[in-house]
């Protein structure tokens, strides 16, 4: 049996007040905002839910997606931060939640919830053994309670290291990722065919689990890397942290961003050479009106900005350049998810007013609030987690 | 259940040879007479290649109406053939290139080799489309040169992208592997004592000092060569995928095409790499070098591409079904049932069933069952590249011209000649070159760097 | 030994720990000539040497760019200025599918002439000529030491103060690199017979191999564009058939299509009775008639077919179309004619079709009516 580790010398900080009033405020104006959108504009307001859901489903199962990988690709870099993504990760047990006003509001936003439309539609009635009500539900609540079943095991190992330093649950911990991957792809997919493709129920493409795959994934880590960057230049975390591990954060940003423009790209040229009607109509609809000027905006936002911030060496080291870009690649994450959704609610000309900026304040103020929450009863650093000393250590 | 110590890193190379042992042990292939078994491993590759070499022939002369290509299946055994060697070249560069971004000290070992067979396996898969031209002289007609005909190629033909692909990815596969060769070049020229052997090497060599002031540059270009080669390597086999995917034929146009492809690609060639390192590391005694845990990762690697494949294919089923399009349901339904159904039941099997044995730790460290896997997995994802392209051809839109495809004999010749340029290529290579990167082993043997990092 | 010129002192090291402290020191003695040799390279070793970072990113960048505005150049070039063509229905500049080549030629121009610029430009390299090259100490730092040597060119060269520093820090082997003879006194050597019989050879073996190809090898099989191939070409003799014909007779009685035979041969009056224009006057067989007998017939009969040639006696004149005889021969006869001439007069098969005679005919009856009209065409 291998030695239990010792801690690594930590003291806790509290966390700035200003933190936790921020997000309170957020989360006061942001729910004040979504309550009297709901009473508003009902369909609007639930459209709007999807595109909120959506975006914290991104950030949470994203976080616990995390946690996995480092665990499971052996990395050492990014032990130190690892808390933060737990951290983020627990945003997951809010999903239920959001879901619900969503899910309440269900035949307004899905047209394939019309039974009349279904039966007189023969492609839907092909579909309705998938697409109904029913196996809907029972989709969302399987979805929602892996992530939440392998959160807590993957956290809980961890939370009970910072007590003993058993090693073992570092290798149970590996294990139960392995076996998370196939899972999370698979839920993960699922969701985003359920909650985003079945919005426009003819439309079908086989990358799209992989397209909000890579989206996840940029949201998940931009956003911890604002707070890691954020409380590290604020002396949070442990003595050792170099500007190695940010390059490396820094690099595996980099990489998501192209990953997402290949996906995206490679989505859009084989609909566009193929030019068939059964999937072209959904980019028509994205290059309709001023939806066209969002279209053209992604790509900047989404791939050129935060590509041009990232590329050179040294700013994978620089924190500001670092949060410059996470904040970029967040706000493109969400207008993704809007650009994504919201077509299909504004078939004419994308709807924009106070409705459509109360959700993410709410989002973010939730988010921030979870986070804040989480950090008061555990430690920001796993001070027993056998990688840590070599993730302090760590050099390119 | 051994226990791993995770607060400390495991040694790349086992048991901290001294520098010079390295040297030795490396250059060893090159300083001796090669015995008995490389000429009988030489003289089967090489009559492979030979019976390839007089089967191409033959087709030139008489055409390639000797190959089994009909009318609705006019892309045969070549462009099947094509798919998978790039495929298997694709794990040499993410060996070489996103894993020393990723930082794996573990491909050092490994990467020189894995260069070097994915630089042999798109000069063989760069075989295959010229010669399906018919006249492969003429394949010049494929590059955009102001001519007398007054015509340029067209450059929204995803062939033409192939073009660029595959020879952009040739050539900065080559130079990586070159760069990465120089120094090792350097170190052979000091040490050999023949003449003719000092005068080959300093060419080659080009005067390498291994002054600080050059490793400094050395490793820039490193990095800057490994960055630009992760997105090739993504685009090469994303291109070719465009070659089937911009179609509009059923089961070749699908979206997920492009990271589909470059899994499968990944997947068969770490296969590839780790049959052929079983075998080099046994005959070389790299055991040390190659250890056990990096044929281990590798095995993680290939599970986890296997299951990215296996993913691919469930997902082509479920849209193809709730696309709710009949041709796109037709031609799923067809390929698991159809007349091609043993092909497709080969695939799954080799490809999605069999490497889900490794899971089990026991069988990653167990050499003579992974190579057996290996191999499944070679042959699982050569037949995946064989029914994506005939069942969707064989049985298009018009059943009136649904016809099935045989291949010939001259076919089969030509796909063993292909197997045997691989291999004779790969056995002149481990004799002629140092089948390991004697400075990159070198900087990552326990102690080689200096102990106090903080400065 | 003393009459070789120095380069450089040097000094081996065991340790890479070492190396990393001498170097440090050298650099902060103040030296500037002075380069370390690891069979690695060293972590650390650039702060140590206070190197500036390499600039060789923004050569990829720059080249990246070059690539890339190459290939836009290219494509818009070739598919938009000079062999515009519509492909898929896209417009000629098409964007999203030239984003591979781009991409392609953004990386092949990056990377290669990146590494070309490292070793040529920065590192000055082919080099073999260096002093280094065959001393035990390259030998050494090639293999497993570590090496340290400042040139005698540097400003603070002192051989006793480097000796001293040298030993100061743990070094194993500390000796003076010497240049060369050879390096000493280089010679021009493009005049010698070696190389000019080299490039003797390559000229002639060159322009050979050229010669064979372009005049043998192009006309061998398979290379001759396809000019030989397993077929019969039409007139050819081939000895499986009894007869030698490669040409084949069609089945007895096979008539080829819209080629019905003409079963009238020399036989005017039978023509005359049997022969019937199936053609109705309508404007459209009134207009083919037209344009037929203005090409084939009006050279010689005139437009109006009064024998007014336009043939200036190179060929003789037919007689009018407006006589007695031939107004009151039937359409039947005429089309006899017209079918296998007349005196003078050839015959019309091979060049008009059997509805195109008809045409005519209807025409030339129009002709006729229009010099001699009936009192009944006025109504």
């Amino acid at each position: 049996m291998s030695e239990p580790v010792n801690p690594v010398e930590y003291t806790k900080k509290e966390l700035p007040a200003s933190m936790s009033k921020i997000a309170t405020a957020l989360i006061a104006i942001g729910l004040i905002g979504v309550i009297l959108a709901y009473l508003f504009d009902t369909t609007r307001a639930s459209f709007n839910g999807l595109v909120m859901l959506m975006f914290v489903t991104s950030i949470g199962a994203g976080s616990v997606f995390l946690i996995a990988i480092e665990y499971l690709g052996g990395a050492v870099w990014s032990t130190p931060f690892r808390r933060v993504s737990e951290f983020l990760g627990a945003v997951v047990f809010l999903l239920p939640l959001l879901a619900l006003p969503v899910y309440l509001n269900l035949h307004s936003i899905f047209e394939w919830t019309h039974l009349e439309v279904v039966e007189a539609d023969k492609i839907l009635s092909g579909k309705s053994a998938y697409l109904n009500p029913t196996f809907f539900t029972v989709r969302v609540i399987i979805f929602f309670s892996i992530w939440i079943l392998f959160y807590l095991i993957l956290t809980r190992n961890s939370k009970k290291q910072d007590s003993n330093g058993d090693q073992n649950l570092t290798k149970i911990n590996i294990k139960v990722s392995a076996i998370f991957i196939p899972f999370f792809g698979l839920t993960l997919t699922f969701a985003a065919i359920d909650w985003i493709m079945s919005l426009e129920p003819h439309w079908f493409s086989t990358i799209f689990g992989v397209y909000y795959f890579s989206g996840t994934m940029l949201a998940a880590l931009s956003f911890a890397t604002i707070l890691i960057v954020y409380l590290n230049e604020k002396g949070y975390f442990v003595k050792g942290i170099s500007k190695d591990n940010y390059y490396s954060l820094g690099a595996l940003l980099f990489a998501f961003v192209n990953f997402w423009a290949y996906i995206a790209f490679s989505q859009f040229l084989l609909i566009w050479y193929a030019n068939l009607p059964e999937e072209t109509f959904w980019y028509l609809a994205r290059w309709d009106g001023a939806w066209k000027y969002v279209t053209i905006s992604t790509i900047f936002i989404h791939f050129l900005l935060p590509y041009i911030v990232l590329a050179p060496q040294p700013a994978k080291k620089d924190p500001k350049r670092l949060i410059v870009a996470s904040v970029i690649i967040l706000f493109a994450h969400f207008l993704d998810i809007f650009w994504l959704v919201m077509p299909t609610f504004g078939k004419e000309s994308f709807a924009f007013g106070w409705i459509e900026i109360a959700f993410p304040i709410l989002a973010v103020g939730l988010i921030l609030f979870v986070f804040v929450f989480k950090y008061k009863s555990e430690n920001l650093v796993p001070i027993r987690d056998p990688k840590l000393k070599r993730g302090l250590n760590f050099r390119l | 259940m051994s226990a791993i110590d995770y607060t400390q890193e495991l040694s790349v190379v086992e048991g901290k040879p001294p520098l010079r042992e390295i040297d030795e042990l490396i250059i060893q292939p090159l300083d001796t007479k090669p015995d008995k078994n490389f000429f009988i491993a030489l003289s089967i590759t090489g009559s492979m290649l030979l019976l390839g070499a007089l089967m191409l022939a033959w087709s030139f002369y008489k055409g390639t109406g000797v190959w089994g290509n009909n009318n609705p299946v006019a892309w045969g055994f070549p462009i099947v053939n094509f798919v998978f060697w790039v495929g298997i070249g694709h794990a040499g560069t993410l060996i070489s290139a996103i894993l020393f971004l990723f930082r794996q000290k573990w491909r050092t070992g490994i990467a020189r080799f894995a260069e070097g067979m994915t630089i042999f396996a798109v000069m063989t898969a760069g075989v295959f489309p010229i010669i399906h031209t018919g006249r492969p002289w003429l394949a010049g007609y494929l590059l955009p040169y102001p001519n007398q005909h007054d015509l340029w190629v067209n450059f929204h033909s995803p062939l033409v992208w192939d073009v660029f692909a595959v020879s952009t990815y040739f050539t900065v596969s080559f130079v990586f592997w070159y760069v990465g060769l120089i120094p090792d070049f350097g170190t052979l020229r000091d040490r050999t004592a023949s003449k003719i052997k000092k005068v080959i090497y300093s060419v080659f060599s080009l005067g390498w000092r291994h002054s600080n002031r050059h490793w400094q540059h050395y490793e820039m270009v490193y990095l800057v060569l490994a960055g630009f080669a992760t997105p090739l390597v993504l685009s090469v086999h994303t291109i070719v995928s465009f070659d089937f995917a911009v179609s509009i034929l059923p089961g070749w146009h699908t979206t997920i095409f492009p990271p589909y492809f470059v899994a499968g690609a990944v997947f068969s060639g770490f296969a590839m790499v780790q049959n052929v390192l079983i075998i080099i590391r046994k005959i070389f005694h790299f055991e040390h070098i190659i250890t056990l845990d990096t044929l281990e990762r590798m095995n993680k690697i290939i599970l986890l591409t296997g299951m990215m494949v296996g993913y691919a294919y469930a997902m082509e089923f479920f849209i193809a079904w709730y696309s709710g399009v009949q041709p796109e349901q037709f031609a799923f339904l067809n390929r698991a049932f159809g007349p091609y159904m043993w092909a497709y039941w080969i695939m799954v099997s080799c490809n999605v069933i069999f490497p889900q044995f490794f899971w089990i730790k026991k069988i990653r460290r167990k050499i003579s069952v992974m190579f057996i896997i290996a191999v499944l997995v070679n042959v699982g994802m050569w037949f995946e590249r064989f029914v994506i392209t005939v069942t969707s051809l064989s049985r298009d839109y018009l059943p009136s011209s649904w016809a099935y495809y045989k291949p010939t004999l001259v076919d089969g010749g030509i796909l063993i000649g292909s197997f045997g340029l691989f291999f004779t290529l790969l056995i002149l290579f481990t004799k002629s070159l140092p089948v390991i990167s004697i400075s990159e082993v070198k900087a990552v043997v326990d102690g080689a760097q200096p102990s106090h990092g903080e400065h | 030994m003393s009459d070789k010129t120095i380069f450089a002192y040097s000094a081996l090291f065991d340790s890479p720990d070492d190396i990393i402290h001498a170097a440090e020191e050298v650099k902060k003695q103040g030296f500037e000539k002075y380069d370390v040799n690891t069979p690695y390279p060293v972590h650390g070793m650039d702060d140590a040497m206070k190197l500036s970072p390499s600039k060789l990113g923004y050569v990829a960048l720059f080249f990246g760019l070059s690539g890339m505005l190459a290939a836009i150049i290219l494509t818009y070039f070739t598919s938009v200025v000079d062999y515009p063509q519509v492909i898929g229905g896209k417009p000629f500049y098409a964007f999203p599918g030239y984003v591979p080549v781009m991409f392609e030629l953004t990386v092949l121009s990056a990377a290669v002439l990146t590494v070309a610029t490292m070793l040529l430009i920065f590192f000055k390299l082919p080099n073999n000529r260096h002093p280094l090259h065959d001393t035990n100490y390259m030998k050494a730092v090639s293999s497993d030491k570590y090496g340290l040597y400042i040139e005698i060119e540097d400003e603070k060269y002192d051989e006793a103060v480097i000796k001293s520093l040298f030993e100061r820090f743990n070094a194993k082997v500390i000796e003076p690199i010497y240049y060369d003879d050879t390096e000493v006194e280089h010679k021009n050597r493009i005049f010698e017979p070696k190389f000019i019989i080299g490039l003797v050879l390559i000229a002639v073996i060159t322009s050979g191999t050229t010669y064979f190809t372009l005049n043998k090898l192009m006309f061998m099989i398979p290379f001759s564009w396809m000019m030989d191939q397993d077929k019969i070409v039409p007139q050819e003799s081939y000895e499986l058939f009894a007869d030698g014909f490669g040409m084949r007779n069609p089945v007895e009685g096979t008539i080829a299509r819209g080629q019905l035979p003409y079963e009238y041969y020399q036989k005017p009056e039978e023509a005359a009775v049997a022969l019937i224009n199936p053609l109705f006057p309508t404007a459209e067989n009134f207009a083919l008639g037209k344009k037929k007998y203005d090409i084939y017939c009006s050279p010689c009969h005139g437009y109006h077919g009064e024998g007014d040639s336009r043939m200036r006696g190179q060929f003789p004149n037919p007689p009018s179309l407006h006589s007695e005889k031939v107004r009151d021969w039937t359409d039947g006869r005429i089309y006899h004619v017209i079918t296998e001439g007349q005196n003078v007069m050839p015959s019309y098969s091979t060049q008009l079709s059997r509805e195109e005679k008809w045409a005519t005919v209807l025409y030339i009856r129009a002709l006729q009516r229009s010099l001699n009209a009936k009192e009944s065409d006025l109504e």
